[in-house]
């Protein structure tokens, strides 16, 4: 596309569908299972892609409404519902929103084992998604291997609060129940060998070319990209901005077990696993320190049904970055408004930018890097810049397509 | 020139080939779940005393209370009422668990609640007792 093209596509301002002589394509976003559809179209020049637009809103639930109509305690296993893999994050997020309007402090012990979750679901997160980078790059062996791993860490988390997923543990004033009696053996075992686990995959991302070649390069994001965009989490620490909730905002227990935040500074997906690799490393190292110093005493306290009058605002570090959480209290046993910011809201701009400049082939592997939730690959539509030709790929033709695009060329 | 290092994970692979096999054979054996897996609701009838204070806890909706019949305080009559249980709908939380103050409630670890017939999930099981 030449200057002058691109130049005219911009004044029209409306965006691609536009452009596109065939107007807009009626498309069906929605995919039942999936939890967080969005829809890229992608403008290409040949392979390239010039022009990303992204639309999201698929997926309008009305759960902030429907917590205006639940009881304060009701409400922890609503929004908990909101996302199936920072579950807890969601939690706490809320639960300590409410703490802060009614000003109860939470035992030491329950802060405590918050954060010990909170880091286990951080793991489980961050090796989820190294197995999907694996799988949407053809390496399903990789896939594998991290979610027989992963089934460990969840099988962990099943045995402290009873569920693998939604693990409703906290509640309003500390944590619904104390650890088992000999979590602390098992948890050190498991720790351990995630820890040598993570030696080995940190090795492995490293030099196996498989990974190497879909990933160094590939969805770089600069950091003046990254300050314009506002990207959270991970993303923005690969860009070398050094920014975590946890140790700018300490909640729960992170002021005593202080975590090390990571960067780097390539911006790419290679540096964005090793980045989380390390993550994974250091909460299992924050897990242990927790264990190590886990106070005794009281785990909750009793929190009364009405919260006094009063907006509260918190922010936690999710796995994918900053969870932002608004509650109003009009001084009633229900809260007038929740407002909730999730971290992909804050990444999906950052996508789009990371997008341009590469091939069609490379799409699968940068959207999963900024860790979206599974949904937004599955529905891809392509505008052929020079034709105008429109159509579409679905999720698995879109692997694929990338594996076959990049096979000989390692 | 990648083409060389190929071969990084062999070891592991060959390693996993000799390791035992992660795949539960769970239709066919009975599957372990965790000691406080959150599964179907079950309620002790002779414990529960009709409070509703269940119902006013379930996030889900699940709980609805029936009357069963009256019961004579000084010269008032009062409602003899039971809790009947959509397990259906149930989100296992287990809030009305933490909530009830006789211990009447509990989660059991069964999970297998794929059914051909809703009602088959309905629990009336506190209904059966009638003072």
């Amino acid at each position: 596309m030449s200057e002058e093209q691109d130049r005219e596509l911009r004044k029209t301002g409306a965006g691609l569908m536009e452009y596109s002589p065939e107007g807009i394509m009626p498309f069906g976003p929605v995919h039942p299972s999936l939890k967080e559809p969005e829809y890229f179209s992608l403008l290409l020049e040949g392979e390239k892609i010039v022009d990303v637009q992204a639309r999201i809103g698929y997926v309008h639930r009305g759960i902030e409404r429907a917590g205006q109509d639940n009881t304060w305690i009701k409400n922890i296993y609503l929004f908990e519902r909101v996302c199936g893999i920072c579950s807890f994050a969601h939690s706490i997020a809320y639960s300590q929103a409410v703490e802060a309007l009614s000003g109860f402090v939470v035992p030491k012990r329950g802060r405590y084992i918050r954060t010990i979750i909170a880091e286990l679901e951080r793991i489980h997160s961050h090796l989820l998604w190294l197995g999907l980078v694996g799988h949407w790059t053809g390496f399903d062996t990789l896939f594998m291997w991290i979610w027989k791993d992963r089934e460990r860490v969840l099988d962990l988390i099943e045995a402290i609060t009873g569920n693998r997923v939604h693990k409703s543990y906290s509640t309003l004033g500390g944590v619904r129940r104390d650890l088992p009696d000999g979590i602390a053996e098992s948890m050190k075992k498991e720790m351990e060998f995630i820890q040598k686990r993570v030696d080995y995959y940190s090795e492995l991302v490293r030099t196996e070319q498989t990974i190497v070649v879909r990933t160094r390069g590939v969805g770089r994001l600069s950091q003046d990209a990254a300050r314009r965009l506002c990207p959270v989490g991970p993303l923005l620490r690969s860009t070398g901005i050094s920014r975590d909730v946890r140790v700018e905002d300490p909640y729960a227990a992170y002021d005593e077990i202080v975590p090390e935040v990571k960067t780097s500074n390539e911006g790419d997906i290679a540096s964005l696993l090793k980045l989380r690799l390390d993550e994974v490393a250091d909460s299992c190292r924050m897990i242990l320190e927790a264990m190590a110093k886990l106070p005794e005493g009281g785990y909750k306290i009793a929190f009364p049904r009405v919260v006094p009058r009063g907006d509260s605002v918190f922010h936690v570090e999710a796995p994918r970055g900053e969870l932002f959480y608004f509650v109003r209290s009009a001084g009633s046993i229900k809260p007038s408004r929740v407002k909730i910011r999730t971290p992909t809201m804050a990444n999906i701009l950052a996508a789009t930018e990371m997008l341009k400049g590469h091939t069609l082939a490379d799409v699968p592997v940068v959207l999963t890097g900024m860790d979206p939730c599974f949904g937004c690959m599955d529905r891809l539509s392509v505008v052929e810049a020079g034709s105008g030709r429109e159509w579409m790929m679905n999720g698995e033709q879109l692997r694929t397509f990338g594996i076959e695009y990049y096979s000989g060329k390692g | 020139m990648g083409r060389r290092r190929v071969g990084k994970a062999f070891g592991e692979m060959l390693r996993m080939v000799w390791a035992r096999p992660v795949t539960v054979k769970y239709p066919f054996e009975p599957a372990k779940v965790a000691g406080r897996f959150r599964g179907k609701l079950d309620i002790d009838p002779a414990k529960c005393t009709g409070c509703g204070v269940c119902k006013n806890s379930c996030p889900a909706g699940v709980i609805e209370m029936v009357k069963i019949g009256t019961r004579k305080v000084g010269d008032r009559e009062i409602e003899n009422r039971r809790p009947v249980f959509d397990l259906y709908t149930c989100i296992s939380c287990g809030q009305c668990v933490d909530d009830c103050r006789f211990g009447a409630l509990k989660l059991t670890g069964d999970f297998e609640l794929a059914v051909f017939d809703k009602e088959s999930l309905v629990m009336k099981k506190a209904l059966k007792i009638v003072e």
